[in-house]
C-alpha cells in the first residue's frame, strides 16, 4: 500500500539545517499494523505527517496505492487524503465549537455525503465506539479517554484504508489507553491498514512490526509473532 | 529603563513586521489624507484675514424686491459709502469697488485682454491691507486716469517694479498714469484685481442717484460693536436719501412702495464671511460654500476615525498573543507598571512613525492635491506652527489610547492564568471589535454611496438636454473691439467653408452677461404684476445658431421690418405673464424708472422659445426676453468641420483682416458650460478621492483583523483541513463572521447615506433620483471588497500544509 524510497525532509531556519528524515526507505502492505518508535526528535512524527499527505518531502519518492505523490500539490494532496486516510492525535484535535456529533460528522461533510447519510453514519461509529449517549456534549465535557473515542470515531466514520496514530495514548491513562489500543486492533482485523507512532512498548505490542528510527534512519525492525 | 522598553518595542514591532506595517501605513495615510483636507479647510477659512482690519470691515448688501421678484445684491448705490462716512462718527472709513469688465491694455503693439481690472476709491488702501512697495498710498487713487497695478503686472508690462509716473493706454482711448505699485493681492481674497483705476475715472461713480445699485461698497467701522447700530439705521437712512427721488420717479412714498409688498434694504456682511457665505448677485468674484468645508472635514474626520480604530483595533487583537510574554515577565518579577510602560511605549512609537510618515505622504501628495482642487496650498513655516503641535497631539493621543488596553488589561492577570493559556480569547470574543468594523464599514458604504450619487449628478448635468447645442459652437468674445466692423466681421465669418451659422450677441447661456429689465403685463402698469425677467438683445440667427427650439409662433426675422417692436420669450416667462395664447400678446417695457404708461414701450411677442438653462442647474430656468437689437459682445459661431485647425486659423485670419491690433479672443461653448461646474467637479473629484482612500485605510484594517482571526484559528483550520475540508471551505468559514458585519454596515449606512445624498441634491434645481441599485451597488462593492481582503488571508491559511498548522501543539 505504501512504498517510500530514499525520503529526504529538511527543516531550514537561518543559519542551521536539521535533518529530519535521511534517505529513509521503508514498504507497509495493505493490512499491516506498524509501530514507529524511537527517542524525541528522530524524524517519527516527520515521517507520519508525509505518510498522511500533512507535509511534502523534499526529496525522495512516496508511492501511495501505486500513484507517485511526492510532489502532488496541497489540493491533490487533500483530495487523496480524505477519501483513504483517517487521523488519531495525541492531543485528539477536536474543535471545540463543535459538539460530538458535528465533531464526528465533518469528514463526510467535506466528502460531500448527503446529510440523511450522514446521520446515519454518523449514530452507526458512535454506537460502535460507545459514546452515542454523549453525542450532543461539547469536547472539554468528556474525559480524555472519551474525548480520544470521538477522535477515532471521527477518524473512522469515512471508513480509511489506511488510520494514521500519532501516540493516541499519549495523554491517557493506562485503562482508558488499552481501550483505545483495542479498538485500533478492532479496526485492524476488519481490514484497515494502522501505522502509529509511539513511545510506549506497552501499546507498540499490540502492533504487527515496530520500524524504529534514530536520526531520521531507520534502525531496526522487529516483527512481532 | 526607557531606552530598554524603546529597544524591546522595536523589536517586538520588527518581528511582527507585517502587523507593523499593516498599522504604520495605514494610520499614516489617514493622517497624510486628513493634513491635507485641514490644509484646504484652513485655506478656505482663511479668506480676507490677511486685512489688519478684517474684524472691523463689512460690505454693505442689498435686498431688493419688487412685486414677485425678489435679488440679493452684493453691489449698493453710488453715492452711499460717502453718505456713510458723513452721517455716523463710528464709520471709520468706506469706500467702494466697481468691477470693470474686460479691459485691453497696449503692450507695445499689442492689446493684451486683462479681465482683473477695478475701478476703486481712494480710501481702497485705508481700509483694505495692500502694501504698496512704491507710490503715496495716500494720494495714488485721487486724480482721474491714475492706476496702481500689482507687482507681477508691473514686471509684466514694464519688467519693473519702479514704474510710478509710467502710463498705461486702456482700450486704444484712456490713458492712465501709474501711481502705484502693490504687492499682489493674496489668493485668498474676495477679490483679485491686477489693475485699480481711480474711481473719479468713472463719472458714474459721482451719480446721486438712489434708486440703482452698482458699487461693492464697504464701510470701515471704529469697531465692530457698531454694525447692529448701522444695520438698525439702514431704513431711516434710506427713507431720508432716497424718499424724495423715489417720489418723483415711482409716485410712491417709501411707505408706499413697502405696502405693496416691495421693500428695499441694506444689509451688513462681515468681510471675512464673504467667501463662504456669500454667493449673490454683484459678487466680485465666484466665492466658495460653507456646505463643502463641512463635507470636507466631516470626511477628514471620518478617515481619522477609521485610521484610529483600525490602529487599536490591531493592536489590541495582537495583545492577546503577548499574553504569554506577559505571564513570563511577570514571573520575572516585572511590576505592573513597568509592563504598562513598555506597551504604551510601543505604541507611541509606532504612532509617532505613522506621524512622521503621514507628513513625507502629506508633502509629495501636495502638488497633486493641489492641481485637483485648483488651490495653491503649501506647507511652509506659518502653516507649520499649528501643524506640528497638532500632529504631536493626535500621535500620543492615539497612541495612548490604543497602548491602553494591552497595557492595563493584560498587565492585571495573574500570571498563572496567563500562562496556562486561559486567555486564549478568541476573535470572536471581541463585541468591541465587531463594533468597530461595522464602524468603519458604515462610513465606507455611506461614502460610496455619497460618491456614486455625486458623480450620477455630474454626469447628468454634463448630459443633460439643456434647450440648446453647446457643442461645436465657437465663441469668439468682445467683437465690440472691432468697433464699427463687427458685422463685417461676422459677414465674412458667415463665408467661410465649414461655418454652418453665426450669431452676434453676448448674452449666451453659458456667459456671464446678465441683463435684467422691468415688463408690465397690460397698461395698467401695475408693479405687482410686473415680470423681471433677462432683457437680452440677439439677432435672427440666435435661434438657429445654438440649436434652441420654437415653442409657438416664429423667429426674428429680417424681412420684416417691424421685428424691432417685437419680443421672443422663453416658456418661463409665457408662464409667469400667464397669457392663454402668449404669441401676438403685448407687454410693456420700463423706458426709465418712471413707471407709468408715458414711460414704457410696448412690445408684441412674436413668439415663445422652449424654455434652455442659462443659470446653473442649481436654479430653475427663470423668464427671459428677447429684443432684437445689435449687440456686439460675442460671436457665437456654429461649426462643421473636420479640419478645425485650418477654419480656426481662418476665422483668426478674418480677425486680423478687420482689425489687426486687437488680440482675437475665444473659447468653445461647450468648455464655457464646463467652466460653470468647476467646483462642483472638483469637489466630485476629491470626493472620489477621498471615499478610495477611506475604503483603503479601512481594508488595510480588515485585513489585519482577517489575517488575526487565521492566526487565532490555526489549530482550527489545521484540523478542519486534516479531515479533508477543501480551501474554499475554509476561506468560506474564515469570511462569514466578516461578511456578516459588513452586511450589518450595509444596513445602518444606507438609509443614513440615501437621507444626506438626498438633502444634498435639494440644492439642485435638476437633479436625479438616488437610484435603489445605487444602493445596492454601495452594498455589494463593500462586501466584494471585504471577501476579497479577508479571502486573501483565509486562502493563505488555507493553502498551507496543515501540518504547519498543528504543529504549534
Amino acid at each position: 500500500m505504501i512504498k517510500i524510497t530514499n525520503l529526504e525532509k529538511f527543516y531550514r531556519t537561518e543559519e542551521v539545517e536539521t535533518i529530519a528524515l535521511n534517505k529513509l526507505s521503508i514498504e507497509i502492505a495493505t493490512g499491516e499494523f506498524v509501530a514507529i518508535m524511537g527517542p524525541s526528535g528522530c524524524g517519527k512524527s516527520t515521517l507520519l505527517n508525509i505518510l498522511g499527505m500533512l507535509d511534502d518531502p523534499d526529496e525522495g519518492s512516496y508511492i501511495f496505492n501505486e500513484i507517485e505523490v511526492a510532489h502532488f500539490t496541497e489540493r491533490k494532496r487533500a483530495d487523496l487524503r480524505k477519501h483513504n486516510i483517517g487521523f488519531v492525535f495525541q492531543s485528539f484535535n477536536l474543535i471545540d465549537e463543535l459538539t460530538v456529533f458535528e465533531n464526528v460528522e465533518l469528514p463526510l461533510i467535506y466528502t460531500g455525503v448527503p446529510a440523511s447519510e450522514r446521520v446515519k453514519r454518523v449514530e452507526e461509529v458512535l454506537d460502535k465506539m460507545q459514546i452515542m449517549h454523549r453525542r450532543n456534549h461539547y469536547p472539554q465535557q468528556l474525559s480524555g479517554g472519551q474525548q480520544q473515542r470521538v477522535a477515532i470515531a471521527r477518524a473512522v466514520v469515512n471508513k480509511p484504508k489506511l488510520i494514521l496514530a500519532d501516540e493516541p495514548t499519549g495523554n491517557l491513562d493506562s485503562t482508558n489507553g488499552n481501550d483505545v489500543m483495542e479498538l485500533l486492533t478492532d479496526l485492524n482485523e476488519q481490514g484497515t491498514t494502522i501505522i502509529m507512532v509511539t513511545h510506549s512498548e506497552h501499546d507498540a505490542r499490540y502492533s504487527h512490526r515496530i520500524i524504529r528510527l534514530l536520526d531520521g534512519q531507520a534502525v531496526v525492525e522487529n516483527i512481532m509473532v | 529603563m526607557i531606552k530598554n522598553y524603546i529597544k524591546t518595542a522595536y523589536r517586538s514591532l520588527r518581528k511582527n513586521r507585517g502587523f507593523t506595517t499593516i498599522n504604520i501605513m495605514g494610520l499614516a495615510l489617514g493622517l497624510a489624507t486628513c493634513l491635507l483636507i485641514v490644509l484646504y479647510v484652513a485655506d478656505e477659512l482663511s479668506y480676507d484675514r490677511y486685512n489688519d482690519k478684517a474684524s472691523r470691515i463689512y460690505r454693505v448688501n442689498e435686498d431688493l424686491k419688487l412685486g414677485d421678484n425678489a435679488v440679493k445684491y452684493a453691489v449698493c448705490m453710488a453715492p452711499l459709502a460717502k453718505t456713510l462716512i458723513a452721517e455716523y462718527p463710528f464709520v471709520e472709513n468706506a469706500t467702494r469697488l466697481k468691477n470693470a469688465g474686460t479691459s485691453h491694455v497696449k503692450k507695445g503693439t499689442l492689446n493684451i485682454s486683462e479681465n482683473r481690472v477695478a475701478f476703486a476709491d481712494p480710501s481702497l488702501f485705508s481700509v483694505f491691507t495692500l502694501p504698496m512697495i512704491n507710490g503715496n498710498a495716500a494720494s495714488a487713487l485721487v486724480e482721474p486716469n491714475s492706476v496702481v497695478i500689482t507687482e507681477t503686472t508691473a514686471q509684466k508690462y514694464f519688467n519693473s517694479t519702479n514704474v510710478v509716473g509710467k502710463t498705461l493706454l486702456f482700450n486704444d482711448n484712456t490713458l492712465c498714469k501709474v501711481t502705484g505699485v502693490i504687492k499682489d493681492v493674496p489668493r485668498q481674497s474676495h477679490f483679485n484685481f491686477d489693475f485699480f483705476i481711480s474711481m473719479s475715472s468713472f463719472p458714474d461713480s459721482r451719480s446721486t442717484e438712489w434708486l440703482r445699485s452698482d458699487y461693492n461698497t464697504y464701510v470701515l467701522l471704529k469697531d465692530k460693536s457698531y454694525a447692529k447700530q448701522l444695520e438698525a439705521s439702514f431704513p431711516a437712512l434710506l427713507e431720508k436719501f432716497s424718499g424724495a427721488q423715489m417720489k418723483a420717479q415711482l409716485n410712491l412714498s417709501y411707505a408706499e412702495f413697502e405696502k405693496q409688498g416691495s421693500f428695499f434694504r441694506l444689509n451688513l456682511i462681515p468681510l471675512t464671511d464673504i467667501h463662504l457665505k456669500s454667493n449673490i448677485s454683484g459678487e466680485l468674484s465666484a466665492n466658495g460654500t460653507t456646505q463643502y468645508v463641512y463635507i470636507f472635514l466631516l470626511i477628514a474626520v471620518f478617515i481619522l476615525l477609521i485610521a484610529c480604530i483600525n490602529f487599536m483595533n490591531l493592536s489590541t487583537a495582537r495583545s492577546a498573543n503577548r499574553a504569554r510574554e506577559v505571564g513570563v515577565r511577570k514571573v520575572l518579577g516585572s511590576a505592573r507598571k513597568h509592563l504598562i510602560a513598555q506597551f504604551l511605549t510601543e505604541s507611541v512609537l509606532v504612532t509617532i512613525i505613522s506621524t512622521v510618515l503621514a507628513f513625507v505622504i502629506a508633502l509629495f501628495l501636495l502638488p497633486l492635491f493641489n492641481q485637483l482642487s485648483g488651490k495653491e496650498l503649501a506647507i511652509n513655516a506659518s502653516s507649520m506652527v499649528w501643524i506640528v503641535p497638532a500632529l504631536v497631539a493626535i500621535a500620543l493621543f492615539v497612541g495612548v489610547l490604543s497602548g491602553s488596553y494591552p497595557a492595563f488589561y493584560l498587565s492585571a492577570f495573574q500570571p498563572v492564568d496567563v500562562l496556562k493559556g486561559k486567555l486564549a480569547t478568541g476573535f470572536k470574543g471581541s463585541r468591541l471589535r465587531s463594533f468597530f468594523v461595522v464602524f468603519q464599514f458604515s462610513i465606507s458604504i455611506f461614502l460610496i454611496i455619497g460618491t456614486l450619487v455625486i458623480y450620477n449628478q455630474l454626469n447628468y448635468i454634463q448630459s443633460k438636454n439643456l434647450g440648446y447645442n453647446r457643442s461645436q459652437v465657437l465663441v469668439v468674445k468682445n467683437v465690440f473691439e472691432l468697433n464699427g466692423q463687427a458685422k463685417l466681421f461676422k459677414q465674412k465669418v458667415k463665408e467661410l467653408p465649414g461655418v454652418i451659422n453665426a450669431t452676434m450677441t453676448g448674452f449666451l447661456p453659458t456667459s456671464g452677461w446678465k441683463n435684467t429689465a422691468i415688463y408690465f403685463r397690460d397698461a395698467s402698469i401695475n408693479e405687482k404684476t410686473s415680470l423681471f425677467p433677462q432683457s437680452w438683445q440677439i439677432d435672427e440667427d440666435y435661434i438657429g445658431t445654438l440649436g434652441m427650439k420654437m415653442a409657438a409662433g416664429r423667429n426674428f426675422s429680417k424681412d420684416m421690418a417691424t421685428d424691432s417692436d417685437g419680443v421672443m420669450i422663453n416658456e418661463a416667462a409665457a408662464k409667469f405673464l400667464g397669457f392663454k395664447d402668449p404669441v401676438n400678446s403685448v407687454i410693456y417695457k420700463a423706458t426709465d424708472s418712471k413707471h407709468d404708461l408715458a414711460h414704457t414701450k410696448q412690445y408684441r411677442v412674436l413668439g415663445v422659445v422652449k424654455d434652455f438653462n442659462f443659470n446653473s442647474l442649481h436654479e430653475n430656468v427663470s423668464p427671459v426676453v428677447m429684443t432684437l437689437a445689435e449687440n456686439n459682445g460675442a460671436l457665437s459661431i456654429r461649426l462643421n468641420t473636420n479640419n478645425l485647425s485650418q477654419l480656426m486659423s481662418q476665422i483668426n485670419a478674418v480677425w486680423k483682416d478687420v482689425n489687426p491690433n486687437v488680440q482675437i479672443n475665444y473659447s468653445f461653448m461647450d468648455q464655457d458650460f464646463d467652466a460653470t461646474y468647476r467646483t462642483e467637479q472638483r469637489t466630485g473629484q476629491i470626493f472620489i478621492i477621498f471615499t478610495a482612500l477611506a475604503i483603503i485605510i479601512a481594508c488595510l484594517g480588515l485585513f489585519g483583523l482577517a489575517a488575526y482571526a487565521a492566526e487565532q484559528r490555526t489549530k482550527e483550520i489545521g484540523i478542519r483541513k486534516v479531515l479533508g475540508a477543501s480551501v474554499a471551505a475554509i476561506a468560506g468559514m474564515l469570511s462569514k463572521d466578516f461578511v456578516k458585519l459588513v452586511g450589518i454596515s450595509i444596513l445602518i449606512a444606507s438609509p443614513l447615506a440615501w437621507y444626506a445624498m438626498n438633502k444634498w441634491l435639494q440644492d439642485f434645481a435638476y437633479r436625479i433620483n438616488i437610484q435603489w441599485w445605487v444602493l445596492a451597488l454601495a452594498g455589494i462593492a463593500a462586501l466584494l471588497i471585504a471577501v476579497v481582503t479577508v479571502s486573501f488571508q483565509s486562502i493563505k491559511a488555507a493553502v498551507a500544509n496543515p501540518v504547519d498548522s498543528l504543529k504549534n501543539e
